[in-house]
């Protein structure tokens, strides 16, 4: 990391533009690279409506994301080291579904570019089209189903994803100038050459994968043999197909788990998953696995089928070799089989989930080239097609993966297009700012451990039965509570070096020992905790926040007083650690008269500064609501906390003002009961001065 | 590095009551090591002053900067704020920034917000202590490494006066004696000699006797009308 000057902040102008010399893990592992940590922080602070115009900002899939995304952050969330990575997915869930579609901002832009046709409503070409619209084009998406949304509305269950959680994506989508037609199949009911000629000046080819793969054996056209997609499609549009009581799921994938739980909801009393894996082997997620275990879902690993066996026109069993092996020794699949060990799995129906694959059926009469697997060819560095002005994003061309993958996919994809109408060569960058760092496990150590907040899931006997969500939303309280335990990696203290004059207070204050000082002094992104008590000791103003601001948080405060109008004013900054929700910015009738609430997540960051500002800036004066030992969510600040204060109170009473006017009060971690009845006695004692 | 303190309050906004329009000065050297004089000082006393102004029904407008030091021609380049725009400038560096700045810039009031105290170590977080004067004619070498010039009352050089009290110096019962503490640490290094020799009577030139003092490198010192101009 480059070391940072004075000069080199005021050129990046916001002190935010810090943030992006180096990214959280949660931000890096992101496909869409949405800013985890800065919506996280809002949450932290019960500013949902903030928190969801940054998800959305880079994830026009909030809610679907939510409830399913297989969140590459978590499993990269440094907090991991400490006890738990923090509950991302959750939160996101609580601030996207709280907010809904119309709880985001929209941004309109003016649509004046040419029109641009994108193939396919899920994810992929619903993210290219949202940016394409954002970019000023008039994107218009062909859907040919009935619904908007791809693979999430026409085959994700219900159970894991509720249709109005989906639909407040699209409308959001569609609310930035986004038309979606549906009920129309580009191949079938108009070709990619009728786009053109009503003319779109490109198209986006966003097709996924809509057929599955079926195995040619024995048996395989019977019609109680579902292919999956067809099976799970018509259970989201209810038109549930008729299933018998004894299902075999061929497939050991997450796909495979979503048919076997399904077919458990429609009633079958014997559902059992059948794959080539062992049971450590098997592609789907342990969690989906343990969960349709709960669910009553059987497995049976290491069988490959070779014949349904029908009898009088009735499936009764799948026939199934002993798989010897399944990957080679450079993990490629490449199953090998014992044909003299075959056992027979009684069943009526079945279902084959074993995998997906594209139809191609939007190309009839297009003359666009394909590979000789019979894919579409596409350049990945372009996404462009062999037409020049066709373009192609999604899973139809990458590897099959996940919601936030396939709208990754299509936001680059619209970039393509944007260059390629500006008449620019299509250039897309893909660097990334580096990512911090590990934790070392000594920092780990000293950070104080939080629990992650526990996700209520239904009773697996009592959720098998019907199609409502399996697991509970977060609370207001625990979605606040778990984003608390964010750690805000990388957006902690950075010295401008120019200004450093060695003077090691920032060692000396460091609650996590930190900063080293030779030279100047240094504070290693990947170990500073971000509690910012550093940034407000530093003499020298040498040190600042590559994330929230205590200069920001100063003109807040002084906003805020002036917009009070007259009377008297007292300020209370509340380390709101341990606050709940509700009591967060508390809302009107709550709040005390002539009393303004600044809800902080820690008050290490409160400086003698921020406070002298607010007394100027118009407070008759302030109350510091803190917490006991242990009280505050990092150690030393209420050590720390009460000498700032006795400076202050001394630096008054120099000028002649009543030092009382400066209130400490431990009382944060009380309940708001407890904290407004010592604002008040505070207050008197401000009033009286 | 060189500690100064801020001046008592009333003594600050006494020297500023002619001025409408001041600039509190920080410096990035031995102040803002101590605490006492960078630019969080700066700013806060700047802060504290437009409020004292306002409390005595005035009007002030306080401003603050800060450089790295005081003391060199080259970091004045640097300022974001032009002192000529003030009426005074309310420096916290130590009096040579103070003096030197003054130099800089003859038209403009330079005040002192701080008294220049001692030459420190320091001894803990926020603690610093006299442990030099400067008296340019080191002695450290054969007093054990503690200097009677700043330990001793009466900077003797000869030993030990007549007034040590249990250890105490006699002009202030709360210091130890300096040349106590020499005879011990002397004693422990085996160098008792040293104390047994009498020493010579010290030239103050070399301290404030002479003048101002400087120090010209020969092999890199400029012509000072250049170096002023
Ligand atoms: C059962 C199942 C469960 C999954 N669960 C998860 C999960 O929990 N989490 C996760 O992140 N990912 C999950 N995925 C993967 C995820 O759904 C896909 O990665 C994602 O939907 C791919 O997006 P896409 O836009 O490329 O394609 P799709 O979502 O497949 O969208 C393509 C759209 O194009 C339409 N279309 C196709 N051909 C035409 C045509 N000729 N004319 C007009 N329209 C056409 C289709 O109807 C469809 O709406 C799951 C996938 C499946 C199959
Ligand atoms: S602790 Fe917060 S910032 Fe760090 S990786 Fe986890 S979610 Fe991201
Ligand atoms: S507190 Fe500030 S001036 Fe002192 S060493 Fe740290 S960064 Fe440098
Ligand atoms: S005091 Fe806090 S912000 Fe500063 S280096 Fe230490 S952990 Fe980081
Ligand atoms: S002006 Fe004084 S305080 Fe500042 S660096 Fe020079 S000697 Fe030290």
């Amino acid at each position: 990391m480059d070391e940072l000057t004075s000069g080199e902040l005021k050129r990046l102008g916001d002190s935010r533009m810090l943030m992006q010399r180096e990214w959280s893990p949660c931000r890096y592992h992101c496909p869409v690279h949405a800013d985890v940590r800065s919506y996280i922080e809002l949450a932290a602070r019960g500013r949902w409506r903030e928190a969801i115009d940054v998800i959305r900002e880079r994830l026009p899939f909030a809610s679907v994301c939510g409830r399913v995304c297989h969140h590459p952050c978590e499993a990269n969330c440094r907090r991991a080291g400490v006890d738990e990575a923090v509950a991302i997915r959750e939160v996101k869930r609580f601030v996207s579904e709280q907010q809904g579609a119309s709880g985001a901002t929209v941004r309109r832009v003016v649509q004046d570019k040419a029109p641009v046709a994108i193939v396919g409503a899920g994810p992929a070409g619903m993210a290219a089209a949202l940016d394409l619209a954002l970019l000023g084009y008039r994107p218009t998406v062909f859907e040919k189903f009935a619904v908007a949304g791809g693979i999430p509305a026409t085959a994700i269950p219900p159970y894991r994803l509720p249709r109005d959680v989906l639909q407040q994506d699209i409308d959001w989508i569609c609310a930035h100038g986004v038309t979606v037609v549906t009920g129309v199949e580009i191949g079938k009911d108009k070709t990619l050459a009728d786009l053109k000629s009503e003319g779109f000046a490109a198209i986006v080819i966003a097709t996924g994968l809509a057929l599955s793969r079926t195995l040619p054996i024995p048996g395989a056209n019977h019609e109680r043999v579902y292919p999956v997609l067809d099976f799970l499609t018509a259970v989201c549009s209810d038109r549930a197909p008729r299933i018998g009581s004894d299902v075999v799921v061929i497939g050991g994938g997450n796909v495979a788990m979503d048919a076997a739980r399904t077919a458990v909801r429609l009633g079958a009393t014997r559902v059992r998953a059948m794959c080539l894996e062992a049971e450590d082997e098997m592609p789907a997620w342990d969690w989906e696995r343990s969960e349709a275990a709960e669910e009553g879902v059987g497995f049976i690993h290491r069988r490959g089928p070779t014949d349904i066996v029908i009898r009088d026109g009735r499936i009764v069993a799948v026939a199934a070799r002993k798989v010897t092996r399944v990957f080679d020794a450079d993990h490629r699949f490449d199953p090998r089989y014992d044909d003299a060990d075959v056992v027979s799995v009684e069943c009526d129906t079945v279902i084959m989930a074993i995998g997906q694959t594209a139809d191609m059926g939007f190309l009839a009469g297009s003359p666009l080239a394909k590979d000789t697997r019979g894919r579409l060819t596409y350049d990945s560095a372009t996404h462009q097609t062999s037409d020049p002005s066709i373009f192609a994003c999604g899973e139809i061309v990458t590897a099959p993966g996940s919601v936030v993958e396939a709208c990754a996919s299509g936001q680059r994809a619209a970039k393509g297009v944007d260059l390629f109408l500006s008449g620019k060569p299509i250039r897309l960058a893909d660097a990334l700012p580096p990512v911090i760092g590990e934790m070392a496990p000594d920092t780990a150590a000293k950070v104080s451990k939080s629990p992650r907040n526990a996700v209520l899931q239904r009773a697996a006997d009592e959720r098998r039965r019907d199609s409502l969500p399996i697991d509970a939303n977060f609370t207001a309280d625990a979605a606040m509570h778990e984003a608390q335990r964010c750690m805000g990696c990388g957006g902690g203290a950075e010295v401008l070096i120019d200004k450093c004059a060695a003077c090691l207070t920032c060692l000396r204050v460091c609650p996590f020992d930190i900063p080293v000082v030779t030279d100047v002094a240094r504070i290693e992104s990947s170990l500073c905790q971000a509690c910012g008590m550093c940034i407000v000791e530093c003499p020298a103003n040498a040190i600042v926040s590559r994330s929230w601001d205590t200069r920001e948080e100063i003109g807040n405060t002084a906003a805020r007083l002036a917009g009070a109008g007259a009377g008297p004013k007292v300020v209370a900054y509340i380390n709101g650690y341990h606050a709940p929700a509700a009591a967060w910015g508390a809302s009107a009738e709550d709040a005390l008269p002539g009393v303004l609430e600044v809800w902080l997540p820690s008050v290490s960051r409160l400086g003698v500064a921020e406070m002298l500002r607010a007394i100027e800036n118009g407070a008759d004066g302030i109350v510091v609501v803190a917490g006991y030992l242990g009280g505050d969510r990092y150690p030393t600040v209420r050590e720390r906390m009460a000498r700032r204060v006795e400076q202050l109170r001394a630096m008054l009473g120099e000028i002649g003002m009543n030092p009382e006017r400066i209130q400490l009060v431990h009382c944060a971690d009380e309940g708001r009961d407890a904290m407004r009845r010592a604002i008040v006695e505070a207050t008197g004692k401000i009033a009286a001065c | 590095m060189i500690v100064a303190e801020r001046k008592p309050m009333d003594e600050i906004v006494a020297m500023l009551a002619p001025h409408r329009k001041v600039l509190v000065l920080g410096c990035g050297g031995c102040v803002t090591v101590c605490l006492t004089g960078g630019e969080k000082q700066a700013e806060l006393l700047a802060g504290q002053l437009r409020l004292a102004a306002r409390q005595a029904g005035r009007t002030l407008e306080a401003a603050f900067d800060c450089i790295t030091r005081q003391c060199e021609r080259e970091f004045f380049d640097n300022l974001t704020e032009d002192p000529r725009t003030y009426d005074a400038v309310l420096s916290i560096a130590c009096g040579a920034g103070v003096q030197y700045m003054s130099e800089l810039y003859p038209e403009v009031p330079i005040l002192p917000g701080m008294n220049t105290t001692f030459l420190a170590s320091n001894v803990a977080g926020g603690v610093w202590e006299e442990y030099c004067r400067g008296c340019g004619d080191c002695v450290l070498a054969w007093t054990g490494g503690i200097c009677p010039i700043t330990q001793c009352s009466k900077s003797l050089i000869n030993g030990t006066c007549g007034g040590t009290n249990n250890g105490k110096c006699e002009v202030n019962p709360e210091m130890e004696c300096g040349w106590l503490r020499i005879y011990e640490r002397l004693k422990a290094l085996g160098q008792l000699d040293n104390y047994r020799t009498l020493r010579a009577a010290r030239d103050h030139r070399k301290d404030r006797g002479g003048g101002v003092r400087r120090l010209v490198l020969k092999d890199m010192a400029e012509s000072q009308e250049s170096g002023n101009e």
